[in-house]
């Protein structure tokens, strides 16, 4: 693990030229450039918020007002598709840059790192929104508490605020970072040996997706008895270390943000290690 | 089994390594790279997991020894599949070796194959940035050669476009200025020179002997002798994987070239065997049986030498009666062109054969003291007409009857033909005497 980390830092300008020339693609190549990193999660907003919203229409909870049902979808999609986007092109990566890997001698460990590093930035640009969401609702115009209490049983009305919570943001970046880093390097060497992985990481991921409390809340799915999937899910901890932090203004609970960490950390041993240790053969398995 | 090949390492200079010790650029010893290929994908994953050996093993390169001393120009030969690339490819550390150990001291740059390295999507500049960032250099090194790389590549505007517009001969050209501007102490050019123009050609070739006059280590991987001889003092020479014999090019080409003639004889018969599906058209009287190539040694072979002597039989069986057959031969370079054509009776004192009976069999050989054919492939023609008529007509005409090969040893000539030329100088210095000299 430390070998990789010391390679990575020894290579660190390869790697900001990797990630400058990934952002400069995504922003300056096209005419639309920047936007079409805010439009992308807002187009899935319209599309996730129609459907679950208008058409099937789903609630937060009765406590929840409608508007906060979209920011809080909203928080939720924006870190799940820098996790996913993460995870998803690392695990071609080294396909696609096998031009290098097999004619240069060529540091692969820096390309799933810059890959999350570029889809971090990304992730950022999207939680100014829920922060100005936040804001927004919290304090311009904050929301009343709808007028039927909760019934018992019912979570309760939470007010929207931001507070000295946000310290706690720069840890959910680096705990993600390390988990979807970690899942990068296994995912990345896997695919190697097997291509299917890449074909199945896409559905994998749309399954995670929509296993995740991100259209609809958690509390939900306890009622319809699919509290395992809350157990077993990584994802639905840090999403919810994210809205209390972003929207809520609480600070996230200790025990599911303490066990990601566990997981993430696992996760990256893993990782760095099959990497490491399959490394010498990429050049053969390209 | 120590490998000093990553970018950072190798630049810091006089390594307490081995080889520098011994003075060598390249050390290698008992080197082997074994492939694994799988019948089917899954079989990987049953290996990785399992360690179930459902594999066959391919050596690509097999107990190699090489010890390159610093400031030697090498080539290694081989014909395709030798084992030159993957050999390559474990010498420059991108591939780790099955066994054995290879020690390079020093900053080492690779032509391996057009456009290796580049990233297709980045522009020009970003893969100079990128390629000079593996091969260890600071940003400041960078931003010091930046102009002159550019320069050197003679790209112009295309530097910012990225290189998967490029053309072949841009790849060379860019790939050749980021090697050549890095100063490498060692630099390998795998043949990708060929595919430049002739201009930026020479530009490269200038380049190369500043490498040698600085005293830098140059390895030069190629299947054309020609080129190898020209530039290596020491060539090695691979076949399957092993080297077959290392030593001055003059030696080794020997070999090479022995052994290109026993190959091309084989591939040739093959090739002639099927060659019944060529044209082949006349009345059918007198049939020409077969069509033979013999060499100096009066044995029939599909490979001759430039200047050596040679001759063709045809054998013929004439199956009706026939007043006057005349057999020709056309020679005919690989491309269609007509090299040469001649038969027995259109000459100075011409041959006849006269009143052929039925059931009569007999040959007909064309034989010449010294081939003027330069190296290529050639194949041959054979005519037999009847010249008893006022127009003659074909008896047997066949078409591309035999495909052979010429080889060159010396190649000191070029083009199609070897001419007896001679050359010769006259210069007068101011206020001297006229003097002159001349070869044959």
């Amino acid at each position: 693990m430390f070998e990789l980390i010391r390679s990575v830092r020894r290579h660190r300008r390869l790697l900001r030229d990797f990630v400058v020339r990934d952002l400069k693609g995504r922003y300056i190549g096209s005419t639309m450039g920047f936007f079409w990193s805010i439009i992308f999660p807002l187009v899935n907003l319209a599309i996730y918020s129609f459907v679950f919203r208008l058409v099937l229409k789903a609630r937060w909870s009765d406590q929840q007002p409608e508007e906060q049902t979209i920011l809080l979808m909203f928080a939720g999609i924006v870190v799940w598709s820098a996790f996913a986007e993460a995870v998803a092109r690392a695990t071609t990566t080294l396909v696609e840059n096998s031009n290098l890997i097999q004619k240069v001698v060529f540091p692969s460990e820096i390309l799933p790192v810059y890959l999350g590093i570029s889809s971090w930035v990304n992730m950022c640009i999207g939680l100014v929104f829920v922060l100005v969401g936040a804001v927004w609702y919290g304090y311009i115009d904050p929301l009343a508490a709808p007028a039927v209490r909760a019934a018992p049983g019912d979570p309760e009305y939470v007010p929207l605020a931001l507070g000295s919570s946000l310290v706690v943001l720069p840890l959910l970046f680096v705990l993600q970072y390390v988990f979807a880093l970690g899942l990068g390097y296994i995912l990345s060497a896997l695919n190697l040996f097997i291509r299917d992985v890449s074909h199945l990481i896409g559905v994998v991921l749309t399954v995670w997706m929509f296993a995740t409390p991100i259209f609809y809340a958690p509390a939900q799915v306890v009622k319809a008895e699919y509290a395992w999937m809350l157990v077993i899910n990584p994802m639905h901890w840090l999403i919810q270390a994210y809205r209390d932090v972003l929207i809520f203004g609480q600070w996230p609970e200790g025990a599911p943000l303490a066990r990601f960490a566990i997981v993430a950390a696992a996760t990256f041993l893993l990782g760095t290690s099959f990497f490491n240790k399959s490394k010498q053969r990429f050049p053969d398995l390209l | 089994m120590s490998t000093n090949l990553s970018p950072e390492a190798s630049t810091v200079p006089n390594q307490a390594t081995k080889s520098s010790a011994r003075g060598s650029a390249i050390y290698a010893e008992n080197l082997s790279k074994c492939y694994r290929l799988y019948n089917k994908p899954s079989h990987r994953l049953w290996d990785l997991l399992f360690g179930l050996k459902t594999y066959q093993e391919f050596w690509a390169v097999r107990n190699v020894y090489l010890d390159i001393p610093h400031g030697s120009t090498v080539g290694i030969i081989g014909e395709n599949g030798a084992g030159k690339s993957s050999l390559l490819k474990l010498l420059t550390g991108v591939t780790k070796p099955t066994t054995g150990s290879v020690e390079v001291s020093g900053r080492v740059a690779s032509l391996l194959e057009l456009g290796a390295g580049f990233h297709p999507e980045f522009s020009g500049r970003e893969n100079i940035h990128l390629n000079c960032s593996i091969l260890g250099m600071t940003s400041e090194e960078i931003a010091e050669r930046f102009d002159k790389i550019v320069a050197f590549s003679e790209l112009g505007d295309f530097i910012e476009r990225p290189v998967k517009t490029y053309s072949s001969g841009m790849y060379v050209r860019l790939g050749f200025s980021v090697a050549a501007s890095v100063d490498p102490d060692i630099l390998i050019i795998d043949e990708a020179l060929s595919v430049g123009d002739e201009h930026f050609r020479g530009k490269c070739t200038n380049r190369i002997n500043e490498f040698r006059e600085q005293g830098k280590t140059i390895l030069f991987v190629s299947h054309d002798m020609g080129a190898v001889k020209s530039m290596c003092q020491w060539v090695v020479l691979m076949d399957r994987g092993e080297v077959l014999e290392q030593g001055t090019a003059e030696k080794v080409a020997d070999e090479y070239l022995k052994r290109a003639h026993a190959r091309g004889n084989e591939r040739l018969s093959a090739l002639n065997r099927g060659s019944s599906e060529y044209p082949r058209w006349g009345s059918g009287e007198v049939e020409v049986v077969d069509v033979q190539m013999l060499g100096p040694d009066g044995v029939a072979s599909h490979v001759l030498r430039t200047g050596e002597p040679f001759s063709i039989r045809l054998r013929w069986k004439a199956h009706q009666a026939t007043k006057n057959p005349v057999f020709g031969l056309g020679i005919y370079r690989s491309d269609g062109t007509y090299v040469n054509g001649s038969n027995h009776h259109w000459r100075d004192q011409p041959l006849e054969i006269r009143d052929v009976e039925a059931g009569e069999e007999g040959e007909v050989v064309m034989s010449a003291d010294k081939l003027a054919l330069l190296h290529g492939q050639y194949y041959l023609t054979s005519f037999l007409y009847d010249h008893s008529k006022a127009a003659p007509t074909p008896i047997d005409h066949r078409e591309h009857v035999l495909t052979f090969e010429v080889l060159d040893p010396k190649r000191q000539q070029h083009g199609m033909l070897h001419l007896n030329s001679r050359w010769s100088v006259r210069r007068r210095r101011p206020g001297g005497d006229l003097s002159g000299e001349s070869n044959a």
